[in-house]
């Protein structure tokens, strides 16, 4: 799960950047008459909803609703009551309740009259949603979006320039460490300066990089980071000697 | 790696059902299907592991340095490890859909099978599950420690998740909320800063060789008011509740019948429904939330050498949401507590 700082810096990602993806994705709706997009989103699936609506299913899944002339609308696995704190982290101004994810979307279908629906990424949706809604009387057909954008690219640099930037000045210090002792000092100084997300692999020359498990950190090891920062994912790698 | 308790058990399931091959399938979210045979902490996206009637295993996995690791198959293109279908697949549901479309004939889904496999504990899964036990202890020490007025909650996640990674923890489940009455339930760490008086809470789970086990507490910062004192007590005989009834043969209705019955008693019974708490415990293994779910309406019943937590979290207005639990092994006769935490209302 995720367990990092999530937030949403407006200074970062105005409103107004959600606003024009929105747009885009508005766009793709009218141009194959479609009234809305579904995207689904779980705590390692969530790049696509959270480029468009800055939501982040910090655990569990969720499917995002983007109706062509309406508000966005989440419908939601976790608790109601975390609800105030994903409306202070995101654009949803409507939040369902919804432990059952394709009823509660076939109901919203329904209330809505939509008889058709766009997916996003429609061959990756997983096979518990895809079944009953293809089998529903609500047509699903594939969208596909450009997801980049100048606020996307500032943002994919700066968690990038992050990671490389914290590992530099870390990597010297895994010396005569465990690669497990290195890894928590690693996930400090990370997490500390605002990490979401953190995954880390560890190699001392004599396999592929992989998650600590006790080796020895001498004088000849690379780590490799992958890096989450306000949803967007960075990876480098460095290693000694340098 | 190889599960060969599985393994034995997963055959003796196919010759059961009838099937010639079954696919172990986990993603990066959901590896625990695939970890279920295939003790491997995999780094990438996907991984499989095929299991042949002749007890033969073969692994694919999409990303080189899982494959180099694992001496597993490498394939980038991953629809194509499912070439060739299988007769049932445990993680079908999270398949993604087009690796479905690519086994040709739909397969069974043998998730519901795989999970029961799952639920009884061998000894050996039993050992990783009381190291993590007493990780989370630990790694709970290390929170009272470091938490401090002016700090953070991210700042305290921090530090904590440090702690239990130098400590050999794959992967840690935490949750937190800190403040008064006002809080109604945990989430993710936020950047609010810790103030005296508060109640910090935390579900603390970290995961040891892919088994997870669990820890929850309340701490005060500073002296606990009255109100905080008299719901922990609620919640502490709620929990020793449950822990005085989990053996053999009770159900997960019965464990939670057993917590909600002491917030009834106090007059707090609405506080233990869905609109201010999610369950009253759940298994603990290969996944943090693993089935069955200890709530009212869940007649599973409870066997020996599974491990479950009993943890009556929940919001009341006396102290805001408060959270109180251990992970319990169910023995011949009853269980056993795996957390050595003492049990009290944390005070700093």
């Amino acid at each position: 799960m995720k367990r990092g700082l999530i937030t949403w810096d407006k200074a970062d990602l105005p409103p107004s950047v959600f606003e024009a993806r929105l747009a885009k994705a508005r766009a793709a709706l009218v141009a194959q008459d479609l009234p809305a997009l579904l995207v689904y989103s779980d705590v390692w699936r969530s790049t696509e909803g959270r480029h468009l609506t800055n939501y982040m299913p910090y655990w569990n899944r969720s499917l995002i609703v983007i109706p062509r002339e309406q508000a966005p609308v989440l419908l939601c696995g976790l608790s109601p009551r975390v609800y105030p704190w994903i409306k202070s982290v995101t654009v949803f101004e409507e939040i369902r309740p919804a432990s059952k994810l394709v009823p509660t979307l076939l109901q919203l279908c329904t209330e809505r009259g939509w008889t058709k629906l766009g997916v996003l990424d429609l061959p990756r949706l997983p096979h518990e949603i895809h079944l009953p809604l293809a089998t529903s009387n609500v047509g699903i057909s594939g969208v596909k979006l450009d997801l980049t954008d100048d606020a996307e690219i500032a943002m994919l640099r700066r968690a990038e320039q992050m990671a490389r930037e914290i590992l530099t000045a870390e990597l010297s210090k895994g010396v005569g460490l465990t690669d497990y002792q290195f890894s928590g000092l690693l996930e400090r100084a990370f997490r500390r300066a605002g990490a979401e997300d953190l995954v880390l692999l560890f190699s001392t020359g004599d396999a592929a990089p992989r998650p600590a498990h006790g080796a020895m950190l001498r004088d000849k090891y690379s780590v490799a980071v992958a890096l989450e920062y306000r949803g967007h994912w960075a990876r480098v790698r460095q290693g000694l000697p340098l | 790696m190889i599960n060969e308790h599985r393994r034995k058990q997963l055959l003796d399931l196919m010759a059961a059902r009838g099937w010639d091959s079954i696919l172990l399938y986990g993603n990066a979210w959901r590896k625990d299907p695939f970890r279920s045979l295939v003790n491997l902490n995999f780094s990438g996206d996907h991984a499989l592991a095929r299991l042949a009637r002749s007890g033969e295993i073969n692994t694919t996995f999409s990303d080189p340095w899982d494959a180099e690791n694992a001496s597993g198959t490498l394939q980038p293109d991953f629809e194509k490890a499912f070439a060739g279908g299988a007769s049932a697949v445990a993680g079908l549901e999270f398949m993604e859909e087009r690796f479905v479309a690519a086994c040709g004939a739909l397969p069974v889904s043998a998730t519901a099978d795989v999970e029961e496999l799952r639920r009884v504990k061998t000894a050996e899964e039993i050992g990783y599950i009381k190291q993590a036990c007493d990780l989370a202890d630990r790694g709970y020490q290390r929170f009272v420690e470091v938490a401090e007025p002016g700090m953070r909650e991210f700042e305290l996640v921090a530090e904590v998740e440090a702690f239990l990674k130098e400590n050999g923890a794959e992967d840690n489940f935490m949750l937190i909320a800190s403040g008064g009455t006002e809080v109604v339930g945990m989430k993710p760490p936020t950047e609010r800063k810790f103030q005296k008086g508060d109640s910090v809470t935390t579900e603390l789970t970290p995961q040891v060789n892919g088994y997870y086990a669990q820890i929850c507490r309340t701490l005060i910062l500073g002296e606990p008011s009255l109100e905080q004192r008299k719901s922990f007590e609620i919640f502490s005989e709620a929990q020793c509740a449950a822990q005085d009834l989990i053996k053999p043969g009770i159900t997960a209705a019965d464990a939670a019948r057993a917590q909600n019955d002491v917030f009834r008693k106090y007059g707090y019974g609405e506080y233990t429904g869905a609109k201010y708490t999610r369950v009253r415990g759940h298994c603990l293994g290969l996944y943090p939330d693993e089935t069955p779910h200890i709530l009212e309406d869940v007649d599973y019943v409870l066997k020996q050498d599974m491990v479950v937590i009993a943890h009556p979290n929940t919001y009341l207005p006396l102290s805001g949401y408060m959270v109180f639990g251990d992970t319990l092994l169910i023995t011949e006769t009853g269980n056993t507590r795996l957390n050595k935490t003492e049990k009290k209302l944390f005070t700093k």
